[in-house]
C-alpha cells in the first residue's frame, strides 16, 4: 500500500526532468527560433537579391543592426523590469546627436563633448526612470519626455543641419577596427555586458524579480524602484552612444535622424520573445531581435519598397507579435 | 458522469472517475490539492474536456464543450475568484452576460432581480447600489444569484468560504441549504472538513485522480473522513509544544495602526508562538502588518531585541531580522514565473552575492538548506514556482525567509488554500522553527489552527484586542465567543 505522501514525492520526481528545465528551455527555444529566422532571411535575401551579399551592403546591415541593437539592449532592461517600453529612445538619441554636433561645432573638443553628451543622456534616462520608479505609467511618462527631447533637439539645431566642423570624431562613426565597424564592436561588447549584468549580478536579479512580481519584490525587501531607475538610465546611455555615432558617421546632425527607431526597437523586443509582462527574457533575445529587424529593413530597402510600405510591414509585425504573446499568455493562464 | 479520464501531458489528473449527483442534494467534494476534484468540476462546467467518459444530465447524455453549453444545460460554476464588477450596480451584475434583448431601465432591472436576490438571502440589499460596496460574502451571493437567474439546476461552488470570515460563512451555508431544499443540486468543493458535516448530504472523496463511492455524512465521522482523505491515519494535525523559551525578542508597546482601534502591548520570547485570532477586519491581520511596517504605525513602538524599529519601513524591519509573509502568496509571496531556487533566495540576495556578483554555489547551498528544512523536492528547483501545488507554493513563500536568518517571523493565514496534508506539514515546520529559537506571530481566522498551534493567543474583535492569554486557558467555545461577540466579557462590542 502506498501513501499519498510517497505518491506525491514520486510524482514530484517524475515531473522534475521534464519540468525542471522549463524556464531555460523556453529561452533557448526563443533564441533558437530567432537564429533560424535570421539564417532563413539571410538565405532568402542572398538568393533573391544580388546586391544583398555585397561587402558594402553587409557593412550597412551590421551597422544598422548595431544601432537598433544597442538601444534594444537598454530597452530589454526596461521591459524585463516590468515597465513595458520607454517610447522616448529615438528622441533621446536625436537629442544626443544634435547636442554632440553642437558641442563639437562650438569647439569644445572631442572628449568634453563626448562626456557632456553621455552625461546628458544618462540624466535624461535617470529622470524618466525616477518618475517611473515611484509608480507613474512608463508609456505615458516616456511619451511625454519623447516630445520634450524632440522639442529640445529642434531648439538646439534651430531646425538646421549642424555640421561637426571637426574630423576628430570621424573614427567613432566610420572606423572599422579589424574590419568590423565601431558600432558593431560596441554592440557585441554591450550584449555580453548586458547579459552578464542581468544574469550574474545582484542588480540583474533585482531587475528580474521586480519584473516578475513587483509586490513580492517589495515584500522581500528589494529596492523595486532601483530596477526602473537604473534600467532607463542604461537605456539613456545607449541612446547617447547611438546618437554620437550617427552624428560622427555623417559629420552632421539634424532633428530628423533615426526615423522609426522606436518602433524598430519595440519590434526587436517582441520578435526576440521577451515577455511583455516582465520578469522573463534575456538581452541576448533583444540583440537577436534587433538583428532580425535590421536585416528585414535592409531586404525591403534593396527591393525598393517605400518608407510607407516598410512602416506597414513593421507595424504588422509588432501587432502580430503582441497578439501572439497575448494568446500564449491566455493559454498558459 | 461515468468513467471520466483526463490527462495533462503524462500526468493523469483523473483515472476513470464515476460521479453521481441527485436532485436537491448537497454533495461535498473533498480531496488534497491535485487529487482531481477541481478537474472534475471543470469538466462539468465545460472548462476542460475529458479524454474519455460520458456525462448524463437527467438521464440524457450531454456534451459539455464550453462554459456556454454547460450553462445552457443548467450547470453553473462559481469560482474562487469572483467575477463581480464593482462599479456596476447589484442588478446590473446579476444581468451581466445574460441574453435579454429588452431595453434596460434601472427599475425594470431591479424588479427582475429582486426574486433572485431574495433567494440568496440578499432581499434587503438595494439592487441599485454598486456591487463593490458589498462585503466579499455578499458579492459571492450576488454571483450565485446571477447563476440562479439563468435557471441553473446544478451549482458548483469551488471553496466558496476560503476568503470569508465565520459569520459570513454562515450566510453562504444557509443559502446553499435553501437552494437544495428548492430542488437544485449543489456541488460544494471545500478544504474545511467541518463544513462537510454542517451542510452536505453526501460526500465524495478524491484521492490521486480516483474517486470513492459517495458516503452519507451521517455514516461517517471526522476522523474517518481524514483517514479516507489521506489514506493513512493522521495521528496529530498539530505538533507537540515544547517549553523552551529564550529572551524577549519582540515587544509591542501601545501600538495603534489603521484597523487597530485600541492600543496593543505584548512581549514575545524566542521560541514562542503567538496566535492572533479574529475574523476578517478584526484587527488581527492589521497588527501583524503594523509590526512588519507594511501598515504605518500611528502610535506606539515596536522593539526588536530592545531596539525600536521605524514605524513605516518593511525594508528596515527585514534588515533587522523580521520576516513577513502575507495572506496572499500569489500577490506578494512568490515570483510565479521565476524558478523555485530564485524564489527561495529573493529576500537574502546579500548572502548570495560577492562584490555585487551572484554566486551560484552559495545560491544553491542556501536553497538546498531551506528546501530540505521545508521538504521541497530539490528536483523542482528549476521549475517555475507558479507551477507548484498550493501547499508547495506556501512552503516556498514561508521557506524563503529562513535565508535571512530572522529573529521574528510574522505570518498571516499560514495555511490559506492549502490542503489537509500540507497543512499538517506546515504546522510541523513552524513549530520546528520556533524550537530553533524563532519567535513567531501568526494571524488566523481559523480558530482550530490558533488553538492547536499557538503557545499564547490574542483574540481580536472589530479592531480591538479582547485579551491575551496562554492557550491552555482557552477552549474552542471561549475563543469563538471572543472573536464573534465578546460583550459578555465586558469588552465594548460596539466600535
Amino acid at each position: 500500500m502506498t501513501t499519498p505522501v510517497a505518491d506525491a514525492i514520486r510524482h514530484l520526481d517524475a515531473a522534475a526532468p521534464t519540468d525542471a528545465r522549463a524556464v531555460s528551455r523556453r529561452r533557448r527555444i526563443a533564441i533558437g527560433a530567432m537564429l533560424v529566422a535570421i539564417a532563413v532571411l539571410v538565405g532568402v535575401a542572398g538568393a533573391t537579391t544580388p546586391s544583398f551579399l555585397t561587402f558594402d551592403n553587409l557593412l550597412v546591415v551590421i551597422r544598422n543592426a548595431s544601432i537598433t541593437g544597442i538601444v534594444a539592449l537598454g530597452m530589454s532592461f526596461v521591459t524585463i523590469s516590468g515597465n513595458l517600453f520607454a517610447l522616448s529612445a529615438e528622441e533621446l538619441a536625436i537629442l544626443a546627436a544634435c547636442v554632440f554636433a553642437w558641442l563639437m561645432h562650438a569647439g569644445f573638443g572631442l572628449a568634453p563633448s563626448l562626456g557632456a553628451t553621455l552625461l546628458m543622456t544618462a540624466a535624461g534616462g535617470a529622470v524618466q526612470g525616477a518618475i517611473i520608479a515611484v509608480g507613474a505609467d512608463p508609456i505615458i511618462t516616456t511619451l511625454a519626455f519623447g516630445a520634450l527631447f524632440r522639442g529640445l533637439a529642434s531648439l538646439v539645431t534651430g531646425n538646421q543641419n549642424i555640421e561637426l566642423g571637426s574630423r576628430a570624431a570621424v573614427w567613432i562613426g566610420t572606423g572599422r577596427p579589424l574590419g568590423v565597424p565601431t558600432q558593431s564592436w560596441a554592440f557585441i561588447l554591450l550584449t555580453l555586458a548586458a547579459w552578464f549584468a542581468l544574469d550574474r549580478t545582484r542588480f540583474g536579479r533585482q531587475v528580474v524579480l521586480t519584473g516578475a512580481n513587483r509586490a513580492a519584490a517589495a515584500a522581500s525587501g528589494l529596492r523595486v524602484g532601483q530596477a526602473a531607475l537604473v534600467g532607463v538610465t542604461l537605456l539613456g546611455i545607449g541612446c547617447g552612444l547611438v546618437g554620437i555615432s550617427a552624428a560622427s558617421q555623417f559629420g552632421l546632425a539634424a532633428a530628423n535622424l533615426f526615423g522609426g527607431l522606436d518602433i524598430d526597437v519595440v519590434a526587436a523586443i517582441l520578435v526576440g520573445g521577451i515577455a511583455l509582462a516582465g520578469g522573463q527574457g534575456s538581452p541576448i533575445q533583444a540583440a537577436l531581435g534587433a538583428t532580425f529587424i535590421a536585416l528585414m529593413q535592409n531586404f525591403m530597402l534593396l527591393h525598393d519598397l517605400s518608407t510607407g510600405v516598410r512602416m506597414v510591414v513593421v507595424g504588422c509585425l509588432v501587432a502580430a507579435a503582441t497578439c501572439a504573446f497575448h494568446v500564449m499568455q491566455q493559454r498558459r493562464a | 458522469m461515468r468513467g471520466i479520464a483526463k490527462h495533462y501531458g503524462s500526468v493523469a489528473a483523473l483515472q476513470g472517475v464515476d460521479f453521481t449527483l441527485a436532485r436537491g442534494e448537497v454533495m461535498a467534494l473533498l480531496g488534497e490539492n491535485g487529487a482531481g476534484k477541481s478537474t472534475l468540476v471543470k469538466i462539468l462546467a465545460g472548462l476542460e474536456r475529458p479524454d474519455s467518459g460520458t456525462i448524463e444530465l437527467g438521464g440524457h447524455p450531454v456534451k459539455l464543450r464550453s462554459p456556454g453549453q454547460s450553462l445552457q444545460a443548467g450547470v453553473a460554476y462559481v469560482t474562487q475568484e469572483l467575477s463581480i464588477v464593482g462599479a456596476l450596480s447589484v442588478a446590473e451584475n446579476i444581468c451581466l452576460g445574460g441574453d435579454s434583448r429588452a431595453i434596460w431601465t434601472a427599475k425594470r432591472l431591479a424588479d427582475q432581480v429582486r426574486p433572485h436576490l431574495a433567494l440568496v438571502g440578499l432581499g434587503e440589499v438595494d439592487p441599485a447600489m454598486p456591487a463593490g460596496a458589498l462585503s466579499l460574502a455578499q458579492q459571492q451571493l450576488v454571483e450565485i444569484a446571477r447563476l440562479l437567474s439563468r435557471n441553473a439546476r446544478i451549482l458548483i461552488l469551488d471553496e466558496p468560504t476560503a476568503a470569508l470570515s465565520d459569520a459570513e460563512i454562515e450566510k453562504v451555508k444557509a443559502v446553499v441549504r435553501r437552494l437544495a431544499e428548492e430542488g437544485r443540486s449543489v456541488i460544494y468543493v471545500t478544504h474545511r472538513l467541518g463544513e462537510v458535516f454542517e451542510i452536505a448530504d453526501r460526500v465524495t472523496i478524491f484521492r490521486n485522480g480516483r474517486s470513492f463511492p459517495p458516503v452519507r455524512v451521517q455514516d461517517i465521522d471526522i476522523d474517518a473522513l481524514i483517514e479516507h482523505l489521506l489514506g493513512r491515519r493522521l495521528d496529530q494535525m498539530f505538533p507537540a509544544r515544547s517549553g523552551n523559551r529564550g529572551e524577549i525578542v519582540l515587544s509591542a508597546r501601545d501600538l495603534i495602526a489603521p484597523g487597530l482601534a485600541t492600543p496593543v502591548s505584548f512581549d514575545l520570547r524566542a521560541g514562542e508562538m503567538l496566535g492572533l485570532a479574529g475574523q476578517l477586519g478584526s484587527g488581527a491581520a492589521a497588527l501583524v502588518r503594523a509590526i512588519a511596517g507594511v501598515l504605518p504605525r500611528e502610535r506606539g513602538t515596536v522593539l526588536l531585541r530592545g531596539r525600536a524599529l521605524r514605524p513605516d519601513s518593511l525594508r528596515e524591519a527585514i534588515a533587522h531580522g523580521i520576516a513577513y509573509c502575507s495572506d496572499d502568496r500569489k500577490r506578494d509571496g512568490i515570483f510565479a514565473v521565476r524558478r523555485v531556487v530564485e524564489n527561495l533566495t529573493a529576500p537574502s540576495l546579500s548572502r548570495i552575492t560577492v562584490g555585487g556578483l551572484l554566486s551560484r554555489q552559495r545560491e544553491r547551498d542556501i536553497a538546498r538548506r531551506l528546501a530540505s528544512f521545508f521538504e521541497i523536492a530539490a528536483g523542482r528547483f528549476a521549475s517555475q514556482a507558479g507551477k507548484l501545488s498550493g501547499g508547495n507554493q506556501q512552503k516556498v513563500a514561508l521557506g524563503k525567509w529562513l535565508g535571512t536568518e530572522p529573529a521574528v517571523l510574522l505570518v498571516e493565514e499560514p495555511t490559506r488554500g492549502v490542503d489537509v496534508g500540507a497543512r499538517a506539514e506546515i504546522y510541523r515546520h513552524l513549530r520546528a522553527l520556533a524550537d530553533r529559537g524563532l519567535a513567531i506571530v501568526f494571524a488566523s481566522s481559523d480558530n482550530q489552527e490558533v488553538l492547536g498551534l499557538a503557545d499564547s493567543v490574542a483574540s481580536f474583535f472589530r479592531g480591538r484586542i479582547v485579551r491575551i492569554v496562554p492557550t491552555e486557558q482557552l477552549d474552542e467555545a471561549a475563543l469563538l465567543r471572543d472573536v464573534t461577540h465578546p460583550a459578555a466579557l465586558g469588552v465594548g462590542a460596539e466600535p
